[in-house]
């Protein structure tokens, strides 16, 4: 006997990532998977932006690392709500994990709900979390070519945000490059260059942040 | 290894297929689709399903698996061309101006059981 099934095999946790979406959006939540490298400023950029929107927004925060909850103790200390997941050698995040983490909200108090995925370029660009944008990092230290060596993740995304931009002087990354080749793999994600160690760039992607949160 | 991931997905799938269908025996044969461009390695999940399967109602089932390319059509030139992995340019052409389609897709397509 033959079953034809013509399914998407990752469709269990697309419907949970649906159903996560749904929750969020009737608790009036806009949620955020924020993908990029270890290293690339994923943390940092979440505190930089929380410093910018200041008390216009109510965040929390979903960390997710393979171990350990150093992420989730540096935004405790800016007093925001936050989960840590440790995914023990997963790496990835996927949406069953993000609905039992939303467990530990309040999320009708939420504006905002950032999902810090697991440091990774490959594995995370497989997996619906329920969230309403995501944005990816790529730092300049890791050098302008990973656009065309790992296009998934980006081809995924509805912004790219260029951090660590005060070591451009130092290091051979051509700007100009990772935008074309953003052009070509997502036409209409935005491009931000950031650094928040000068604090450029993150009142444009607050600003932008802000307006797809009204847009919903 | 997200391919463990997917195994994982994958079996749960075929057990919740068969126990819909209401059939009963060894599964004998599963065909998949694994898009070019899903960023998923066949033989990666070929290794997933040899450690994952023993114990399981797919256990010594034979994998299947379809590997279709996606394409690449050019708003410059009009070209359309079948690609095995990601491009930023037209191949054709050069043009930047592009819209790669499908190869994403990772689908369970059937499930063969051998009913005794």
């Amino acid at each position: 006997m033959r079953i034809v099934a013509a399914k998407k095999i990752l469709k269990a946790n697309d419907q949970l990532a649906e159903e996560n979406r749904r929750k969020f959006n009737a608790a009036g939540a806009f949620c955020v998977n924020i993908v990029g490298s270890p290293g690339c400023g994923k943390t940092t950029l979440l505190e930089a932006l929380f410093a910018q929107l200041g008390g216009t927004v109510a965040p929390a925060v979903i960390e997710g690392d393979i171990a350990g909850s150093i992420d989730a103790e540096r935004i405790d200390a800016l007093g925001i709500p936050v989960v840590q997941i440790n995914t023990d050698g997963a790496c990835h995040l996927d949406a069953t994990m993000v609905q039992a983490a939303a467990e530990g909200f309040d999320l009708p108090t939420l504006d905002l709900l950032m999902i810090e995925n697991v440091g990774n370029l490959v594995c995370t660009a497989g997996f619906d979390l329920g969230e309403h944008l995501r944005i990816a990092l790529l730092s300049v230290p890791e050098g302008d070519d990973k656009l065309a060596k790992y296009p998934a993740i980006f081809r995924g995304s509805d912004a790219l945000a260029i951090t660590k931009v005060d070591l451009l002087p130092h290091f051979d990354f051509d700007v100009a490059r990772v935008r074309s080749d953003m052009k070509a793999l997502a036409s209409k994600a935005k491009v931000f260059e950031v650094s928040a160690k000068a604090g450029t760039g993150i009142e444009e992607v607050a600003a932008w942040l802000g307006e797809r949160m009204q847009a919903r | 290894m997200h391919e463990v991931s997917i195994v994982e997905a994958l079996i749960e799938q075929v057990e919740g297929e068969v126990a819909r269908a209401g059939a009963a025996g060894k599964v004998t044969r599963l065909s998949l689709s694994i898009g070019r461009l899903s960023g998923v390695q066949p033989d990666s999940i070929r290794f997933a399903f040899e450690l994952l399967s023993p114990g399981t109602l797919v256990e010594n089932a034979a994998l299947e698996i379809e590997e279709p390319p996606a394409v690449c059509v050019c708003a410059g030139c009009g070209a359309r061309t079948e690609l095995d992995d990601f491009c930023l340019e037209c191949p054709s052409c050069g043009s930047r101006d592009i819209s790669i389609q499908g190869g994403r897709e990772m689908l369970l397509q059937t499930i063969d059981l051998d009913e005794e």
